[in-house]
């Protein structure tokens, strides 16, 4: 176990470091000066010479990648360009944000996804389960800024129950949660329907039926576990996917986020921002991807003996 | 069955639990000002921005401020209370206000002022053309002197500057926002000038408490404010990325002002106009939207084709059709509210068949003339919809120009480098003198070059130059009406539009406002009046 | 595709049991089948059917051309001239929905189509050949996996910069790796079936071996795959466009349509909310379709 622990925490910082190499090269070759961009307007094009070699921007792209790779394990990720602070400052500041959205986002997942899931399995074809059903599949069915638009009509213009935007205090959370969380909720209880819906016709479970447990026992003790695996691993997945889903929410919310951030850099042309953070998002998914692994490994015996 | 209970019993909870939630956001206190921008502020030192005045603005004072009197614009006293000019225009002899300190306490002198001075040539970022005027400029910014030679220090209230040429427009220059005074002795200990509230000290009316970063900003009231103690006591600016959020907002009585040039304007006409017609205040966006057309490419370069284009455009049409009036109809370079501007300018008048017969003339059949309009894929829809009328005008006249679509920064670059066929841009005056559109534009080859225009006549550009130096207002009048003439009505080397008129919403909090007098999304606090 | 061969087919028809493979459908037999068990799955198709025929009709079916500019019309609610209203520029909405549709079903499609070729490809391989070859596909396969889809994308658009061709390069390179994966894990199943490993050993080349049993037998996944990803994809360029970095006007696409009426939600709501719906729709009826495919196609699953 350890060592596989150990195998897969080399992989991922080989994928990192590749990914760091990947953006680096990537927004080297983009278009359009960064400098001239952060300067705006009414600025002398002497000026934006000046400030490019400042920058050491003009360089070779090999210096600069190195010198960035060194002050990156020393935590520097240089200045933002659009916004005159430390990346690595701003990262810090956004990122609890974005790590509570996407949490809440995917509690809303896993909760939704699997109470209408297993509901929609054990009384298919009911009311219920059409019901259900419709959620996920407008879940899966509306992009998500839809969604975040319409929520935010409803429940905090319509009804006042909450915030139109920007993060005040914990309630702030609740409808860029949903509006993020509704798609991945369609998809995991969609999974969970048909996956237990397989498992319930399987024949240890009709073995469990004879041996006399109820169908709430049977559904807990048996379904349920075996359901786990490929959920876990969705579960898992979706939380990569809300992580960088955030990126729209984050902006019809207001939320001061990674997704944000990256959205800002774009816009900005911001290099130093942008490479801060697609970095760091993609060591939350891959630290995602692993602990998905290792859960899986926990849950199936099986893998567990073969590593 | 039992799980079906369970979860009605679940979602029964999640229903309840929704709605319990204390019910209305909360209610702002006294003296709380709230609006709402659209992109955070990239920096608070106004030394390394062209756009981000609303802390400059507030928490500095500048010798001058443009303040609006009965109408007008013009360069009033701040820190400076009495000045006085030398016979040739060289000299300017400076008296400070008694008694000012800046928000820390230090007290504001002489020295204070050459420092912003010196700090804005040393850092030579951008807004440095005032500072540049003074004598000596050019040596401190080469580093051949350590100090600024022009300025010179009687007594701490006491000092002159020596221009290097004679500059009728210095005063009105010297109440640009980037000519903020800063203190020398704070700045020596403050690491972190412009991205730390802590160490950005102004001596203005307001003092920036916090900045976070993609979310809001806070300023309050300064209690050592030499002027009148204002109504707003505290300033909260959230950064909302989305217009239709801050639409939202307002609507709801989350914000107490809105800035409605980010909505189009076809929904200020049907919902706000209706709804709270009381609460809009307006003025002129002082500037020019104009149609920029490149005299360096293949077609272009005929004026008969650039005149074609000008006479092409029914203007008074788009101001009508896409911004419901709210603009005026501009014909020459100098836009109003701004000195020297000329109302009697003919322009070009809306004539598609003589648009036609100039390019049948010039030997292009329909369809020959062919060019690209780059739109930045950051503006507004309203410009959006001023490039796709502009497009369907020149096509009916048979030329055909098509819109592309290219990212800020590809685009700026693009039209930096000087190949850019035509786009539709609005500048925003940053003080009242017709030199900050007229030099800018057409001052030298690489002004019109960096814009993409190539005018090609050095004699009007020399002279163009030479104007800012006419230190008799009568005849710089004149010339700069020449010149606009002979720039607009004979070489038809850009196509001037209209002038915007910014509009605000105001909630039911705020008893008076009024905006910044060139019509700039920042505004001065002082001048907002709550209930 | 599956193909029509009346020699497989009735292979087929003689259900041998033991360790045999499920053989590929015939498509008819797949149309019959889903015909039967999924009703909701053809209307889907019909639906599908439908939007495809509008967009190639497009300049038939409407008056208006899709950029005409009428300023004295603008956000004009739906009526009898303009079925869908107009848009802030007084354009034809329904006009702009019809060419939209073109480019939005493009997107859907064409990225697809590329990713699947794609994955596929170099999950057979990978699968098959094992070893370093597999390593290397796999862990570039991570890498994309790696990535935060959306950032991803919006990194490759970003240094490609806007367009319908950068869209579809864009999602061919997010999409790959998740169809490479999977046909993956199909191929290592297929390749311990007797049928296989008797090619095998009696020295059948490897790529014929590819070619011939693998890929066939891969189709069904393949095709669930691809009919799943092509509402992953018409959403995808949805947030692009609505990030600005998607197709760029004055073209029209159903996501940048929402995207500029967006702002008018609330004073012109058939702006943005006609499109979504057209989205929405679209990204359903290929989701039904795909999960009845998927239903009738899964080896496992049709035998239930």
């Amino acid at each position: 176990m350890l060592n596989h622990i150990l195998r897969r925490l080399l992989q991922a910082v080989l994928v990192l470091a590749l990914v760091a190499l990947l953006i680096f090269l990537m927004l080297r070759v983009v278009p359009g000066n960064p400098i001239a961009t952060m300067m705006g307007e009414h600025v002398d094009p002497a000026v934006i010479e000046r400030m490019t070699s400042e920058l050491g921007l003009d360089q070779p792209i090999t210096v600069q990648f190195f010198r960035y790779i060194l002050d990156a394990m020393k935590g520097d990720f240089g200045t933002s360009y659009s916004m005159g602070k430390p990346v690595d400052g701003l990262i810090r500041t956004a990122f609890p944000n974005t790590l509570i959205l996407a949490l809440c986002a995917a509690l809303f997942a896993w909760v939704m996804g699997i109470i209408c899931g297993t509901v929609s399995a054990v009384r298919k074809n009911s009311v219920l389960d059409r019901l259900f059903m419709g959620f996920s599949l407008l879940g899966v069915s509306v992009p998500v800024f839809m969604a975040a638009m319409m929520l935010q009509y409803v429940f905090a213009y319509h009804l006042h129950w909450l915030d139109i935007s920007g993060v005040k205090n914990w309630k702030s959370f609740i409808l860029p949660a949903v509006a993020l969380g509704w798609n991945s909720a369609g998809s995991i209880s969609r999974l969970v329907r048909s996956t237990l819906l397989e498992i319930l016709q399987a024949d240890y479970i009709d073995t469990a039926r004879a041996k006399g447990r109820g169908q709430a026992g049977v559904l807990i003790f048996h379904a349920m576990r075996n359901a786990m695996l490929p959920v876990v691993t969705m579960m898992a997945l979706q939380l990569s996917s809300l992580l960088s889903g955030a990126v729209i929410t984050e902006s019809i919310f207001a939320i001061n986020g990674i997704g944000r951030l990256a959205v800002q850099a774009i816009e900005g042309r911001d290099i130093p921002l942008l490479q801060g953070t697609a970095l760091f998002s993609t060591a939350l998914v891959i630290l995602g991807n692993l602990a998905a692994d290792l859960l899986y490994g926990v849950l199936d015996p099986r893998i567990r003996k073969e590593s | 069955m039992k799980q079906m209970k369970k979860t009605f019993a679940l979602l029964l909870f999640v229903a309840l639990a929704l709605s319990v939630f204390p019910v209305l956001a909360d209610e702002p206190g006294e003296g709380v000002l709230r609006t709402a921008i659209l992109y955070d502020i990239s920096t608070m030192d106004v030394t390394k921005t062209t756009d981000d005045y609303m802390i400059p603005m507030n928490v500095f004072d500048r010798l001058f401020e443009t303040r609006m009197i009965d109408g007008m614009s013009q360069a009033v006293g701040s820190l400076c209370t009495d000045y006085s000019v030398s016979e040739d225009g060289l000299k300017y002899d400076f008296v400070l206000r008694e008694g000012v300190v800046f928000s820390n306490g230090s007290p504001l002198t002489a020295s204070d002022v050459q420092y912003s001075f010196e700090r804005l040539l040393k850092e030579n970022r951008s807004n440095t053309d005032v500072a540049l005027e003074v004598a000596g400029a050019e040596a401190l910014v080469n580093g051949e002197s350590g100090t600024l030679a022009g300025f010179a220090i009687t007594d701490d209230t006491h000092f002159s500057v020596t221009l290097s040429a004679p500059n009728a427009g210095f005063i009105a220059e010297l109440s640009a926002p980037f000519m903020s005074v800063v203190d020398a002795e704070t700045m020596a200990g403050a690491k972190q000038f412009g991205t730390d509230p802590a160490d950005t000290i102004g001596s203005g009316p307001y003092i920036i408490t916090e900045w976070v970063s993609n979310d809001h900003y806070t300023l309050v009231y300064n209690p050592l404010y030499w002027g009148e103690e204002p109504s707003v006591k505290k300033l909260i600016v959230s950064v909302i990325p989305d217009a239709g959020t801050q639409d939202l907002m307002f609507r709801n009585g989350e914000l107490d002002i809105i800035d409605l040039q980010g909505l189009d304007s076809a929904i200020v006409e049907s919902s706000y106009k209706l709804l709270f017609p009381e609460r809009i205040v307006s003025t002129p966006k002082v500037g020019l939207t104009y149609l920029a057309i490149n005299s360096g490419n293949e077609y272009l370069s005929d004026v008969r084709v650039r005149k074609a284009i000008g006479m092409a455009l029914d203007v008074e049409s788009i101001i009508t059709g896409i911004y419901f009036d709210n603009a005026v109809r501009e014909n020459g370079i100098i836009p109003t509210g701004i000195w020297g501007h000329n109302d009697a300018l003919p322009g070009f008048s809306y004539d598609p068949d003589g648009a036609r017969a100039l390019l049948s003339e010039a030997g292009y059949k329909d369809g020959d003339v062919r060019f690209e309009l780059a739109q930045d894929n950051t503006a507004g829809s309203n410009i959006r919809l001023v490039y796709d009328a502009v497009s369907d005008y020149l096509a009916a006249v048979g030329i055909r120009a098509e819109v592309r679509s290219y990212d800020h920064s590809s685009w700026l670059d693009l039209r930096n480098s000087g190949a850019m066929d035509a786009f539709v841009a609005r500048w925003g005056m940053d003080y009242n003198d017709p030199a900050n559109i007229m030099y800018t534009f057409f001052g030298s080859p690489a002004n019109t070059a960096v814009r993409s225009l190539n005018y090609a006549d050095t004699g009007i550009m020399e002279r163009v130059s030479a104007a800012r130096a006419i230190v008799d207002d009568g005849e710089r009048q004149a010339e700069y009406r020449a010149l606009e003439q002979k720039i607009i009505g004979e070489d038809a080397a850009w196509i001037p539009m209209f002038e915007e008129l910014h509009l605000y919403c105001l909630g039911d909090r705020v008893a008076s406002f009024t905006p910044h007098w060139a019509g700039f999304t920042d505004f001065y606090i002082i001048d907002v009046v709550l209930k | 595709m599956p193909d029509n061969d009346p020699f497989r087919k009735k292979e087929n028809v003689s259900g041998q049991a033991g360790d045999r493979l499920p053989e590929p459908d015939g498509f008819r037999s797949i149309v019959k089948r889903l015909a039967g068990e999924n009703k909701l799955a053809v209307f889907s198709f019909a639906v599908i059917l439908l939007f495809v025929l509008a967009a190639v009709l497009a300049p038939v079916l409407t008056p208006y051309t899709e950029k005409q500019m009428d300023l004295r019309h603008r956000l004009s609610p739906p009526s009898p001239e303009h079925l869908f209203g107009t848009d802030e520029g007084g354009r034809d909405i329904l006009t702009r929905m019809l060419f939209g549709s073109r480019v939005s079903l493009l997107i859907g499609v064409v990225p697809s189509l590329v990713s699947m070729l794609l994955g596929a490809a170099l999950g057979i391989v990978s699968g098959y050949a094992g070893g370093k070859t597999d390593t290397v596909i796999m862990r570039l396969a991570d890498l994309m996996l790696a990535f935060p889809s959306m950032l991803l994308a919006m990194v490759i658009m970003y240094t490609l910069g806007g367009g319908l061709m950068n869209i579809f390069l864009t999602l061919s390179l997010v999409n790959w790796a998740g169809v490479a994966r999977v046909v993956r894990s199909e191929t290592l199943r297929i390749i311990k079936t007797e049928y296989v490993e008797a090619a095998r050993i009696t020295g059948v080349p490897g790529f014929r071996i590819m070619l011939r049993h693998i890929l066939p037998n891969c189709v069904p996944t393949m095709l669930v795959l691809f009919t799943l990803n092509i509402p992953s994809s018409i959403l995808t360029e949805s947030s692009l466009s609505f990030l600005g970095l998607g197709i760029q006007p004055p073209d029209a696409s159903w996501g940048l349509m929402v995207n500029t009426g967006r702002q008018f939600l609330y004073s012109a709501p058939w702006l943005s909310l006609i499109p979504s719906a057209a989205i929405m729709a679209i990204v359903l009826a290929f989701n039904f379709l795909g999960d009845g495919l998927a239903d009738v196609l899964d080896p496992y699953r049709k035998n239930q």
